[in-house]
């Protein structure tokens, strides 16, 4: 019997050693919000914290956590920056679909927290390995400034010139 | 014309006698030095399993993965076609079943088989040879302990002449030689038990010892690695920059034990199975012991020497998050791995899930030519054992041969400080082989 600390609350689960921390989270304790991607840490749909630290939680196996705090989506907007990132996000309006989103606010609450005023350098490395199929990358990249700035990031519209004018 | 046939028949003669006298068996006991986890007085079985396991019968005899145990069926293949592993259960019809102990001795001692067939060196009986006859004989007992499984063998595939079998019997005259373990009085009883363990039982030299012409091990050359099926076996000599001279015991007794040791990275392919079928389950005294004699291994620098560099430049200017210190030539590599391999070994290579994902000071990202970054790329990686199962997965499929290429290229510059040479070429190759 492991006992893992999610969130703040402890939970005594009955699992395989090898078992991810996803199949856990989702299936044992019950928090769906952290999503299933592609299973090998590639897309980083499943993002989750481990003592503040962006970890894929689909090739974690469980055993390997120890007594590191682990927390989640449902819990992210606790923390100062994901609350920042939480709310820059609903400003933005970043969501399309919204399947990679949990994710995409983790991975970009662990940059803040340790890069408070990220460089679009900073933004590419951290968040290079989260894809978004919808392809919300702009919007992130805004909301991630707008979250360290505190300022309104301008989003580049669609421009009003006739087709075929030069620019 | 008498005299010239005469000549002939003097001539084969003598052929026929050094052939038969370099085939000779030897026929005695032999003795095993002592060993803490398999003391003379413990039950057969129970001593077999340990012996078993410190052999790694399973890693040649069980598909990984199957439960069908020592059912065989595992394919090696070679330069000269693929052979596949015999079925070694108690099964009459299909295994090992209607063989005496006098059978299972010869195949062990002598690698011949129970209708007197010689058997293919990738059977390590010329490490097997060395086993006493008392511990052949406990193996026995307890593969013959577990459930039979009918499983007939897989024909080898093999081109002429490498599937002529009586070939065999000359190569055996050339570079075999049946012998029990002599243990050398000269060394304490824990040297002459590790150089068992590593010899006799674990058969290291059969992928960390370089092979010659004639695919025979090149004793003169022990332990100074080799390339077999695609995978780099490392230098495990004394050599304190190309082998393991500067690693400390525990380094590498955790090594055995864990595939992990801080700062020289963490087993993969074959070696990952190694200590997960074997290595793991030795004594803590046994473990010591083999490290012990692989001490005294003389250093030897081997064939493409590989110097770790344990204080990699761009890999120190880098921190948990953020590249740094690297060449601007290869875009395309550290695009990938910022997609797809930072989340997990971190761009200072300390490794953030888990320790086995550490890079740096691994041999695998110092050696240019790439190979076990490579394979491990291509196939993944994993490893199951008490207290640690970590994998990483394959991106053979995600990824074309110049991606891959510039991937394991970027991985040697930035963790090894070294210009990669691994092309996209050479990944086409590596792919073939699994």
């Amino acid at each position: 019997m492991l006992s893992l600390s999610v969130n703040g609350q402890s939970y005594p689960v009955d699992v395989p050693d090898d078992m991810p921390l996803l199949w856990v989270l989702r299936d044992v304790i019950g928090l769906t919000g952290t999503k299933f991607g592609c299973g090998m840490a590639q897309c980083g749909a499943c993002t989750v914290h481990l003592d503040g630290q962006a970890v894929r939680s689909c090739v974690l196996p469980v055993e390997a956590i120890g007594n590191r705090a682990i927390t989640t989506i449902e819990a992210v907007g606790n923390t100062p920056s994901g609350q920042k990132i939480q709310q820059a996000w609903l400003e933005v309006d970043v969501v399309q679909c919204g399947y990679c989103q949990s994710g995409q606010i983790m991975a970009a609450a662990a940059l803040l927290a340790r890069t408070p005023q990220p460089t679009d350098q900073d933004i590419d490395a951290a968040m290079a390995g989260n894809l978004c199929r919808c392809a919300t990358y702009v919007r992130i990249r805004a909301a991630i400034k707008q979250a360290a700035t505190g300022k309104a990031e301008i989003l580049q519209t669609i421009g009003s010139t006739p087709e075929g004018a030069v620019s | 014309m008498k005299r010239f046939l005469l000549t002939i028949v003097v001539l084969l003669l003598v052929g026929t006698g050094v052939y038969l006298y370099l085939n000779r068996s030897d026929s005695s006991d032999g003795t095993a030095p002592a060993m803490a986890g398999a003391p003379p007085a413990a039950d057969v079985i129970a001593r077999g399993e340990y012996l078993a396991k410190a052999a790694d019968c399973a890693a040649c005899h069980t598909v990984p993965g199957s439960d069908q145990v020592f059912a065989g069926g595992v394919p090696f293949r070679l330069p000269f076609g693929t052979i596949y592993s015999s079925n070694i259960t108690a099964d009459a019809a299909t295994g090992i079943g209607g063989w005496s102990d006098d059978d299972f001795v010869r195949a062990l001692h002598d690698g011949i088989g129970k209708h007197g067939e010689h058997l293919y060196p990738a059977f390590p009986y010329n490490s097997y040879t060395l086993l006493s006859r008392s511990d052949v004989l406990a193996i026995k007992a307890y593969l013959f302990s577990l459930p039979k499984v009918s499983e007939p063998n897989r024909p080898n595939e093999l081109s002429f002449p490498y599937n002529q079998r009586w070939a065999i019997g000359f190569w055996n005259a050339a570079f075999f030689k049946s012998q029990r373990f002599q243990p050398d009085a000269t060394q304490s009883a824990q040297w002459n038990s590790g150089k068992y363990l590593a010899t006799a039982l674990g058969h290291c030299a059969e992928c960390h010892t370089p092979r010659n012409f004639a695919f025979a091990l090149d004793h003169r050359q022990e332990f100074a690695g080799e390339v077999l099926q695609g995978w780099r076996a490392y230098n495990i000599t004394a050599d304190p920059a190309h082998g393991i001279g500067s690693w400390s015991d525990s380094d590498i007794a955790s090594y055995l034990s864990t595939g992990h040791a801080d700062g020289h990275g963490s087993a993969a392919g074959p070696m990952a199975e190694a200590v997960e079928n074997s290595l793991r389950f030795l004594q803590p005294v046994d473990t010591s012991a083999l490290v012990a004699y692989l001490r005294s291994v003389p250093a030897r620098a081997g064939l493409d020497p590989i110097a770790v560099d344990t204080k990699p430049a761009p890999a120190l200017a880098s921190s948990d998050y953020a590249p740094a210190g690297d060449a601007q030539a290869n875009a395309q590599g550290l695009k990938l791995f910022e997609g797809a391999c930072a989340s997990c070994h971190q761009w200072n290579g300390k490794g953030q899930q888990t320790p086995y994902a550490s890079l740096l000071g691994a041999r695998g990202v110092n050696d240019v030519r790439g190979n076990n970054v490579t394979q491990i790329l291509l196939h993944g990686s994993g490893q199951r054992s008490e207290g640690a199962s970590v994998f990483m997965p394959d991106f053979g499929n995600a990824y074309s041969n110049t991606e891959i290429a510039a991937l394991s290229n970027y991985v040697i510059g930035h963790f090894g400080n070294k210009q990669g040479m691994v092309t996209p070429d050479d990944v086409a190759e590596r792919r073939k082989q699994l």
